[in-house]
């Protein structure tokens, strides 16, 4: 299965340009507007290893919403995109690997350093046994 | 005196020459000298002249011749001895009145010598001052000459009679034991002089005299105590005069014992003649130790005693009152005193004719206040000196009276010169504060005008100015207050600003999301645009030539046409929108959280790659022609501090130095990265060697919105974001320092204290 790249956000355009993008630069994503639709995706059976979480959806928080995906699908990796100024990753996403650097904050001038961080995670993840 | 007395005394009776008993006295002579034998008929011829001789003869012849012969022979040579003796007796009678007669004539001489002598003697007894008088063996007067009555006024018959203490009854009540000894000397029947008494009888009605008296016993031939003689003298004029000399004495005794200052007197060595009670409590002994000429001089402390000698003898010297100001004195207690001393030279017979006269007064206290009261003025006068306000004491009627250093120095003249002057002439900007000083007095309660402006060289000055009323018994005046708050001004107005942008951080961090999401739309979607119509992605080939259409002819006709301009246009709009949002965010508070041990080498390092990729400088300036200095301090290394917000300060810093050159067009542009430690303080320094600033740009440097730049090129936010950051956000300082060309030097302080924290 080639690496699909989850992307949950609610602002439609920020959605589909980073999907538009991603797309560009040869990967295969899935994007939904909440956290609830993109699990119902994931039970269907898709597998992704990398996903683009948002902070503020509409169902939930992204944390939690990230907390749920890792219980369900440990290999999965995330990187947050976020318009909230004020975020600081908790000390529970901490721990499951995250740090400041997977933090990307809106607006994103240039998506290229987001596609090359997901190309990176989702290489690392194809590379695990 | 010793004269005799008795001068009607009886003369011894004249002796009167007779014949008969010369006869008589030469008979006895004669016979005395014939023969005892003769002398014994003679005897028996007087004795018995009736018995022979003269009868005999009468009757003579009628008796027998040879008888007769017998009888004549006999009487004849008596007869020749009878005429010689007769003879012989004349002779002797001759002789003898002729030394009578001398020796009346001596007698007489005698006799004249001492009627002249005894009317000498009665004259000087009745011319004399004093009396003489007489006690017989019991010591009872028995004769008092009339100038005892006429000096005393005391009848001499009542004193006849009476003992001496009987005559003083008074006296001899108050002072016994004289009058023992008085008596014991009389019973003793020895001579004595200058007894002096009273005569005052108890109960008697006269005033009392005092006499005074001597005598010696007197003897007869035979050695026996007759009685006494002698004189009397009345000494009541000069006893009162004496008594009240001496009261005097001791009333002026009492008064400068009276008072407290040292008064005393001593000679040219030293020695006192005069001290009194305080002086000799201030030495410790008694007045009558201290004017013992056995007093030690050396007494006190050596150089004191040198001191005030050395002034004693100036005195001296100069004969003139000095007075000694200050002078001290070690009392026998070893506290030292501070005197004031008045030293007056007087002639003392027998003390080498020159003293001096000293009055001090111990001005301890006084001094101590004095002293005290200086210290006190010199410290309110540093107390009002360290005022950073202008504080000008003035009259009810304005003239100056106390400047500080400060007033001094903002009218440019010195308290000394100022006194006396109108302050609005001093201070001309203070004019129109004379009402309120009036008014101030009147009222008696401050007024204030705040915020009163000023123009300082040019510069608009503000100043609050209080005038408070004096409120002193008697003493009138105001105290006008300056305090320029200039400063405070601007602070208050920044903060204020500040306040501004905190409200607006806050607004801006509630409403972030909901900008940036749209924000991102804009640059997301002019990113995907420019990618999607450009030439570098297959994708795009792959589409358009699905669609027929020839991408490089698409391109050059977007070329054309200025759609690519335009598009860039809104990137570059959303990316000074998404800049902006992001600098208003930093106005809000962030949370410790953020805060870590920073290397500030590190740091300072990144800033500098930072600096060097920055898109905006890399357009316009080109970063590398500057040249870069490092000046970092190895005593510095970790600062405690929100990295991101401190690199955001230094990249500002950097920014602003390379555009600052780069509009100048410095010649050789160069940037100084300094580092120091600094009490309490991490410094951090970005110099550079552009155009500089003017004063008043400094003074707004900070000020939100405040630019120099052109429109356009600055959000104006930098460096107050900068001051925010470091100020509110890391409780340090950062503070710059200019003049027109000669570059610019801002310098961040963090405190280091975090440091311990960690």
């Amino acid at each position: 299965m080639t690496g699909w790249v989850l992307i949950v956000d609610d602002e439609e355009m920020i959605r589909e340009n980073l999907k538009a993008y991603l797309e560009d630069e040869g990967m295969g994503v899935a994007a939904f507007e909440s956290a609830t639709l993109a699990l119902s995706w994931l039970r269907g059976g898709a597998r992704c290893p990398v996903c683009v979480m948002d902070m503020r959806l509409p169902d939930m928080d992204g944390n939690t919403a990230i907390r749920i995906l890792h219980d369900l699908y440990p290999e999965m990796d995330f990187l947050i995109h976020t318009g909230s100024s004020s975020y600081s990753l908790p000390e529970d996403l901490r721990a499951m690997g995250l740090d400041d650097s997977r933090v990307y904050r809106k607006p994103l001038e240039d998506m290229a350093p987001l596609a090359a961080a997901v190309r990176a995670l989702a290489a690392a993840r194809e590379v695990r046994p | 005196m010793f004269m005799l007395r008795r001068p009607r005394s009886p003369r011894p009776p004249p002796r009167r020459w007779s014949p008969v008993s010369a006869l008589g006295r030469g008979i006895r002579f004669k016979a005395s000298i014939v023969s005892p034998l003769l002398l014994a008929e003679m005897r028996v011829a007087r004795a018995g002249s009736d018995v022979f001789g003269w009868d005999y003869l009468v009757r003579g012849p009628a008796e027998k011749v040879n008888y007769t012969v017998l009888v004549l022979i006999p009487l004849i040579l008596l007869v020749v001895v009878a005429l010689f003796w007769c003879w012989l007796q004349r002779q002797e009678a001759l002789h003898r009145s002729r030394q009578l007669q001398r020796e009346l004539n001596e007698r007489q001489r005698v006799e004249e010598a001492l009627r002249e002598s005894e009317a000498r003697f009665r004259d000087v007894t009745e011319a004399a001052s004093d009396w003489i008088w007489e006690m017989d063996e019991h010591l009872r007067f028995t004769y008092l000459s009339e100038r005892f009555e006429a000096l005393t006024g005391i009848d001499t018959r009542s004193v006849l009679g009476l003992t001496r203490w009987e005559l003083a009854g008074v006296d001899f009540g108050a002072n016994p034991q004289k009058w023992r000894k008085h008596r014991e000397t009389l019973e003793g029947h020895l001579p004595f002089r200058d007894f002096i008494y009273q005569t005052l009888l108890i109960g008697g009605q006269s005033t009392g005299r005092y006499l005074k008296v001597s005598g010696k016993p007197v003897h007869d031939e035979r050695g026996r105590f007759r009685g006494y003689r002698g004189t009397g003298t009345d000494i009541t004029e000069q006893a009162k005069a004496e008594e009240a000399l001496y009261q005097s004495e001791l009333r002026l005794r009492r008064i400068i014992d009276l008072v407290p200052h040292m008064i005393f007197a001593r000679d040219r060595r030293g020695h006192f003649l005069l001290a009194n009670r305080a002086t000799a409590a201030a030495y410790g002994t008694t007045i009558e130790a201290l004017v013992d000429p056995s007093y030690p001089l050396s007494h006190g402390v050596p150089e004191e005693i040198e001191q005030r000698l050395a002034d004693d003898l100036a005195v001296i010297g100069d004969w003139e009152s000095r007075l000694i100001p200050e002078e001290v004195f070690t009392d026998h207690a070893g506290r030292v005193r501070t005197l004031q001393t008045m030293k007056i030279p007087f002639s003392e017979p027998g003390a080498n004719g020159a003293a001096v006269l000293s009055v001090a007064i111990d001005i301890t206290e006084q001094k101590q206040a004095k002293e005290e009261v200086a210290r006190m003025r010199l410290y309110l006068k540093n107390i009002i000196d360290s005022m950073p306000s202008v504080l000008i004491g003035v009259d009810p009627w304005g003239y100056i009276t106390v400047l500080n250093q400060p007033a001094e120095q903002t009218g440019g003249i010195s308290w000394e010169m100022a006194q006396g002057r109108f302050f609005g002439d001093v201070f001309p900007q203070l004019e129109g504060q004379f009402e309120q000083v009036q008014q101030a007095i009147r009222q008696g309660c401050p007024i204030k005008t705040p915020r009163m402006t000023f123009e300082v060289e040019g510069e608009l000055h503000y100043a609050d100015v209080m005038v408070y009323p004096l409120m002193a018994d008697h003493v009138s005046g105001a105290v006008i207050r300056i305090d320029d708050v200039t400063a405070r001004v601007r602070i208050e107005s920044m903060m204020v600003q500040t306040e501004k942008m905190l409200s607006v951080g806050g607004l801006a961090a509630g409403m972030a999301h909901e900008i940036n999401n749209p924000l991102g739309a804009i640059l997301q979607g002019s990113q995907n645009i420019l990618r999607r119509i450009g030439p570098g992605l297959a994708q795009n080939h792959a589409a358009a030539k699905a669609l027929g259409v020839d991408l490089t002819q698409l391109n050059r006709y977007l070329q054309e046409r200025g759609v690519l301009r335009l598009l860039e246009g809104i990137r570059e709009a959303g990316v000074r929108a998404a800049k902006i949002v992001a600098d208003m965010l930093s106005f809000s508070r962030r949370s410790e959280a953020l805060f870590a041990l920073v290397d500030v080498e590190d740091m300072m390092e990144t800033v500098l790659r930072l600096a060097a990729s920055d898109y905006d400088l890399k357009k316009k300036y080109d970063f590398k022609r500057i040249s870069i200095e490092r000046a970092y301090d190895p005593a510095l290394r970790a600062v405690y501090c929100d990295k991101t917000e401190i690199e955001q300060v230094l990249l500002n810093l950097l920014k602003n130095a390379a555009q600052a050159m780069a509009e100048a067009e410095t010649p050789v542009p160069r940037i100084v990265l300094r580092t120091a430690r600094e009490p309490g303080y991490a410094v951090l320094e970005v110099i550079d060697n552009g155009p500089g600033m003017e004063e008043k740009t400094l003074k707004r440097i900070f000020e939100p919105f405040f630019t120099t730049k052109d429109v356009g090129v600055g959000t104006g936010l930098g460096l107050s974001v900068s001051y925010f950051i470091v100020t509110e956000q890391h409780n340090g300082r950062l503070s710059v320092a200019s003049k027109p060309g000669q570059g610019t030097c801002f310098s961040i302080r963090l405190p280091l204290v975090r440091e311990k924290l960690s």
